[in-house]
């Protein structure tokens, strides 16, 4: 259980995460969206805190600052910060019941959220009020759907 | 279970400072790339080639939806199909008259032109595009269309649907290009009433039902209905193209200038067919510049 990683797996998700984040999805609720690929940088810092880390964050980051359009750089300091902030309460996180761990995820990707959207307005954009903190809520609500389907593939992979 | 929990806590404090370090090496990092991508513009070929790597990622993205087309194209039934024959046919024959028509006043219009002795204006050429992704940033309004650089796209081009313009290409990459829609915060068009010439700027306000028409002094001529088309004068835009209805006029006493709303002609969120404009003026205005100095050399 202590660091589960299959790499096969953690390629899919990723794929499938960025693939997630661009389509599949009704219009009209694109507020909405889940930070896909926040929680799987979530769930990967998590269970191998030991192989994924910041780095690998940052450059996934990367990947959905290309497909989001947003400056270089934002979304990818944004996934190192809670691949970081994972990595600092892991070991507190795996005692948490599913409840709390939703509670913590919720308050990492709103942090990061927070953080995208701060750069932004930085740099010119809209103040959209507190409405960007929607894909942190649905996130922390899919959590555990998310997690118990990447552990079973992961346990009869890894 | 608890040596082994012992253990681990013990690798992850001697490994405690290491992401701390990271993380700010990484901050550093990601400062420089914002400020350099977004202040001076230096990593669009970076992007460019990230983008092109992820084109697996936006054919995936967009399966669903070619996979759903192609799905309900298996249970047309043929009364549909012939019915839908039959409508096509029927715009068609009133689309050609209506061809004929233009071709004829086109023909007219580039005649009494060149009397005038300007340059004459020719076709632009448009190729269909098909539009497949929107932008996930539920704050911005922009679209990922299946034509690149391989395709001749380049950063600046006019992106129309059927009922007309939809927004500028501001990003290409090697096989998709991304599209920013007039109706997003930071988008400008110059524009004109068809009516009477009357001039303004149309913004995007951020909603895809809604555009700003800004800087209408309060006496200006212009009315609800008023088509606006766009006026060519920033030099990014082609002249001529539907743009915007206005759609309400409030005058606030006081105020210099009147606040008017614009509906897009476009079906931002819904075309999936698009065209982008290669404008052929590159060409035509040398020779407008040519043909006046070898007049005088004669």
């Amino acid at each position: 259980m202590l660091s589960v990683i299959s790499y096969p797996v953690f390629l899919v998700s990723v794929v499938l995460s960025l693939v997630l984040s661009i389509s599949l999805f009704p219009a009209g609720w694109f507020e909405f969206r889940p930070e896909w690929l926040g929680l799987v940088v979530f769930y990967w810092t998590f269970r191998a805190p030991a192989q994924f880390g910041v780095l690998m964050a940052w450059c996934l980051g990367l990947l959905l600052d290309v497909l989001e359009a947003t400056p270089l750089g934002v979304n990818a300091m944004a996934m190192a910060m809670v691949a970081f902030l994972v990595l600092t309460i892991h070991q507190r996180l795996r005692m948490y019941p599913l409840p709390q761990q939703c509670l913590v995820v919720f308050l990492l990707l709103g942090v990061s959220q927070m953080l995208v959207h701060f750069i932004k307005q930085f740099l010119g954009a809209d103040n959209p009020g507190f409405s960007y903190l929607w894909p942190a809520l649905t996130s922390a609500i899919l959590w555990p759907l998310v997690s118990s389907i990447l552990d079973r593939i992961n346990h009869k992979l890894g | 279970m608890i040596p082994w929990e012992g253990f681990a806590i013990k690798t992850i404090f001697v490994q405690g400072p290491v992401p701390g370090l990271r993380l700010f090496l990484v901050i550093l990092v990601s400062a420089a790339l914002i400020a350099a991508d977004a202040h001076f513009d230096r990593l669009s070929p970076m992007r460019s080639a990230i983008s092109t790597g992820l084109a697996p990622v936006h054919w995936l993205g967009n399966a669903p939806y070619r996979f759903s087309d192609w799905f309900s194209g298996l249970f047309v039934t043929r009364g549909d199909l012939e019915e839908e024959n039959e409508e096509l046919k029927t715009r068609l024959l009133i689309l050609e008259r209506r061809a004929l028509k233009y071709a004829a006043l086109a023909a007219e219009n580039n005649e009494l032109r060149h009397l005038l002795n300007s340059s004459e204006t020719l076709d632009d050429r448009v190729v269909v595009s098909e539009v497949v992704g929107v932008s996930p940033d539920p704050f911005s309004h922009e679209i990922i269309i299946n034509k690149g650089e391989s395709d001749g796209v380049t950063v600046g081009q006019a992106i129309l649907d059927a009922e007309g313009l939809m927004g500028q290409v501001i990003q290409t990459s090697q096989f998709t290009s991304r599209v920013l829609l007039v109706s997003d915060s930071s988008h400008a068009v110059p524009v004109e009433v068809v009516r009477n010439g009357l001039r303004a700027v149309l913004l995007g306000t951020g909603q895809s039902n809604e555009l700003d028409l800004v800087h209408v002094p309060d006496t200006a001529d212009i009315r609800e209905g008023d088509m606006l088309v766009s006026s060519g004068l920033g030099g990014r835009f082609p002249r001529g193209y539907p743009v915007a209805e206005v759609s309400s006029i409030t005058k606030e006493a006081g105020e210099p200038f009147v606040s008017i709303k614009a509906s897009p002609e476009a079906r931002l969120s819904q075309s999936r067919l698009v065209l982008v404009v290669f404008q052929r003026q590159e060409e035509s205005v040398p020779d407008a510049i040519d043909s006046p100095a070898t007049g005088e050399v004669n």
